[in-house]
């Protein structure tokens, strides 16, 4: 009897601590429990964490890791993917997607993207949209001032640099509101898909009746194009188009 | 009363009958031992009559009768004696020991009925039956008018299971069942059982034969040969049928239209040798595949087992060989289990193992694998434990044996033998053995929520619109000043002249005083007040040099600039030195005004 209490103590004071648990506690607890193998354990953890709105690169970078442990292919693609928008640069994300990549059916001729495009969303991502943000309006201050210099000081030796200052930092500014934006749509608006269902077809018309174009396996990532009901128009990475169903997917 | 009366009746009817004298015997053993076969044997003195067997115990499983009649006539003296007899044999198996009845036996001519004597019969519990336990050397018995459940001549294949996993050996044996005399087999010809990897199991070559007994008729078998499969394939399996050519020993004269059966066949005519050919029917296996998922330590073994390590040596020299044993005991597929993947420690040079496989005729024993390993380098390895996945066909499930590891310590100085050789440190490429992902980060983050980002915001855009507008307020009040400021300029330029000369005027005056000092002060503070307004420089800051400059700037002549420079050099001079030298006050007066005059005009 008492060893049952005492069982039943421990239990409840799991749950308690369980519940009092920081943010901070449940992604190292999640760390230990991926340390000794229990890949599906910490890849909840992660997952819930990541559904309560907490980002970290690192966060995402584990709870892929742990998916992909786990031998759920998709979810790691799709966790790698969303840590690659927090850092674009980091290395072992990179590294770990392409193994997870290698990992699931559908192979694709993907179109790459034009090179400037590339750099640019490459730049965008370095740091969050807010930073951006603040950055441009900072930077449409600095062109302000310039701009005021240039405009009152008549007949001062600094008005010509002065001048071309103001420009350049026009410039930069509307530059940095362009990565601000830019950036807020990769990573809060993306309308990049990771295919969920082991097995999916893909159609012409919404619908179950559209003729059968093609069959996407779990791990894919798609552009989603429109969204009509329960169905959503995907373009794959070759190019083509089709109507897949909204719950075989998640987004990015 | 009644029952004396039948007893009289009985007894008048045998003495009756005494002339023909009807018995009926009855002969069984005393014992038998459960399972084992015996015969019952009724003979009775006479052909015509009605026999009707005894009610026999439902325990009793009773083939036959077998019956035979004979009639031997004999003429002694001119008087003629018959004598029939009918023998009938009844073969009885007995499965439960215990204490039996075997009841009367009747048998009624048409004057008189017999009846046997009842017999005990004591049914003791034996080993375990031993079917064919008698063996009949050369001779085939057929037993009664039992229907053969085939032809006389027969084979099968046997299976000990039918339905199997994959790789779980089946025992099978291809077995000659035959009710005839057989004098050889020839041709041979087993199926190329299609699916399974078959196994001969050394049979002695078939010399004889045994007795067995199967759906109440008496075979001689003899297995022709025993093999050991293993399903390679999942699936229903079909085994082709086996074929074999038997030399069958046949009665070549007419058939006696009474002993129409094979076993008289042998006592009644000449034989000759036949070849007749027979198949077995075909066979099908169920094999099931191994459930997935399949461990990653499983290598196709299936069976129950048991494992081992052991090691030749834990504390060895440089580039002294070491033998790691690994042991597998069991019973299973031996010959199809795959190698143990051993995960050696680079540094030990590591052969493909010497693989033994010590099988006792079935498909238990042991199998042995020999890794010869070489240290290459010294320190401490550690060889980690060993896992070996197994199919258990009986539990249904992949059982995981596990063997010890072991820790070698290798010891010696490295290039010993190459001393004398010229030192060659050959490079080597890192070897990569796997490919995975890496490993997690468990450092400190920072995990915070995100706020909404900015841009989608309205009140970040309106700080941009109050910037601007800011800015545009500035430069309006700014503009407004500077404009205020050029007025006051313009006023001053404008009457800078007059002031000048007003200043000159006055100096003039003083002249008449004779305070020299003050004169040449007026001039200059006229000349210097008028450069001020006219230049727009600050009293303040005024010098000549940039008062040169500026006029140089607006093309006055080098002449003009040069007088001025003159004049303020002269007004300044007279002030601070004695008067005596230097021009007049008064002459310096008008060179002034002239020089101001000349200056107007340039500057305007």
């Amino acid at each position: 009897m008492r060893r049952i209490l005492l069982i039943q103590f421990v239990f409840l004071a799991g749950i308690v601590s369980l519940a009092a648990q920081t943010p901070e506690e449940r992604y190292s607890q999640a760390g230990g429990l991926y340390g000794s193998g229990d890949y599906s354990g910490a890849a909840a953890i992660y997952r819930k964490l990541w559904e309560e709105g907490f980002r970290s690169r690192d966060l995402l970078y584990n709870a892929g890791n742990a998916f992909f442990k786990s031998g759920d292919n998709a979810s790691a693609i799709l966790f790698y993917e969303r840590a690659k928008l927090l850092a674009p640069a980091d290395e072992d994300i990179d590294y770990n997607l392409q193994i997870a990549r290698s990992r699931i059916t559908d192979r694709f001729e993907s179109v790459p993207q034009l090179f400037f495009v590339r750099w640019f969303d490459f730049l965008a991502l370095l740091t969050p949209t807010n930073i951006w943000a603040v950055a441009a309006l900072v930077m449409f201050l600095v062109a302000l001032v310039l701009a005021l210099v240039f405009l009152t000081k008549a007949r001062a030796r600094g008005r010509l640099l002065s001048f071309w200052l103001a420009i350049a930092a026009m410039i930069l500014s509307f530059l940095m509101i362009s990565l601000a934006l830019r950036n807020n749509n990769l990573v809060n608006h993306n309308s990049k898909a990771v295919i969920t269902c082991s097995i999916v077809t893909g159609r012409s018309a919404p619908g179950e009746t559209g003729n059968e174009l093609f069959v996407l396996h779990s791990g894919t990532t798609v552009t989603v194009e429109q969204e009509l009901g329960a169905f959503r128009e995907v373009r794959l990475p070759d190019g083509n188009k089709g109507w897949i169903r909204s719950d075989c997917m998640e987004k990015i | 009363m009644k029952k004396i009366m039948t007893a009289l009746v009985f007894l008048l009817a045998c003495l009756a009958a005494t002339a023909q004298e009807v018995t009926l015997t009855v002969e069984a053993p005393e014992s038998a031992v459960a399972g084992e076969r015996f015969r019952i044997i009724y003979t009775i003195n006479s052909t015509d009559g009605q026999f009707s067997p005894p009610k026999f115990d439902p325990s009793f499983s009773v083939q036959g009768p077998q019956q035979s009649t004979s009639r031997n006539v004999q003429w002694i003296n001119g008087d003629m004696k018959t004598i029939s007899s009918t023998t009938l044999i009844y073969y009885v198996v007995v499965g439960t020991p215990g204490t039996y009845t075997i009841p009367a036996a009747q048998f009624e001519t048409k004057k008189v009925a017999v009846s046997s004597q009842e017999k005990q019969i004591i049914i003791t519990a034996g080993g375990s039956p031993q079917q064919g336990a008698v063996q009949q050397q050369g001779q085939v018995k057929a037993a009664g008018d039992a229907p053969a459940s085939g032809s006389e001549v027969s084979m099968k294949i046997l299976l000990n299971d039918r339905e199997v996993y994959a790789g779980e050996p089946i025992t099978g044996m291809l077995k000659l069942y035959t009710r005839i005399n057989l004098s050889g087999i020839q041709e041979l010809k087993l199926p190329d059982f299609k699916g399974f990897l078959k196994e001969d199991i050394e049979t002695l070559p078939l010399r004889s034969l045994e007795t067995e007994v199967i759906d109440g008729v008496q075979y001689g078998t003899g297995v022709i040969q025993r093999f050991v499969l293993y399903p390679q394939v999942s699936g229903e399996i079909r085994i082709e049928p086996a074929g074999m050519t038997v030399l069958v020993q046949e009665r070549t004269g007419a058939r006696d239209p009474f002993f129409d059966d094979p076993f008289f066949d042998s006592f009644f005519s000449s034989v000759s040798t036949v070849p007749r050919k027979i198949t077995t029917q075909p066979l099908t296996v169920k094999v099931k595949p191994l459930p997935e998922p399949r461990p990653a330590d499983f290598h196709g073994a299936v069976g129950s087992f048991t494992m081992e390590s052991s090691i030749s040596g834990t504390d060895v020299k440089l580039n002294d060989a070491v033998t790691m044993t690994v042991t597998l005991k069991g019973s299973g597929n031996l010959n199809l289990s795959g190698e143990p993947v051993i995960s050696f420690p680079q540094g030990i040079e590591k052969y493909d193992p010497k693989v033994t496989v010590r099988s006792s005729g079935t498909s238990s024993g042991t199998k042995v694998f020999e890794y010869l390993l070489i240290p290459r380098n010294t320190g401490t390895f550690e060889i980690p434990p060993l896992s070996y996945s197994v199919f258990d066909p009986k539990a249904e499930k992949y059982v995981t044996l596990r063997a010890g590891g072991f820790t070698v310590k290798v010891t010696g100085t490295p290039g010993q033998e190459e001393s004398a050789a010229p030192v060659y440190i050959p490079g080597e490429d890192v070897k990569y053995l796997g490919q995975d992902i890496r490993f997690i980060r468990n450092g400190k983050t920072r995990l915070a929520t995100v706020s909404a980002p900015l841009v989608s915001t309205l009140h970040y855009w309106l700080w941009f619109a109050f910037a601007l507008f800011v800015a545009v307020l500035v430069l309006l009040v700014r503009k407004q000043q500077i404009r205020r400021n050029a007025d006051t300029a313009g006023v001053r330029n404008r009457r800078a002249a007059k002031n000048a000369r007003k200043r000159l005027a006055r100096a003039t005056a003083l002249l008449k005083s004779g305070n020299k000092e003050a004169v040449n002060a007026e001039v200059a503070r006229a000349l210097w007040g008028y450069l001020g307004d006219k230049l727009r420089i600050a009293q303040s800051d005024i010098t000549r040099d940039k008062c040169y400059a500026e006029l140089r700037g607006r093309k006055a002549d080098e002449e003009m600039i040069t007088e001025l420079d003159r004049i303020l050099t002269a007004s300044e001079y007279s002030q601070y030195a004695p008067v005596s030298e230097g021009e007049s006050p008064a002459a310096l007066c008008e060179r002034a005004g002239a020089l101001i005059g000349k200056l107007d005009d340039v500057l305007d």
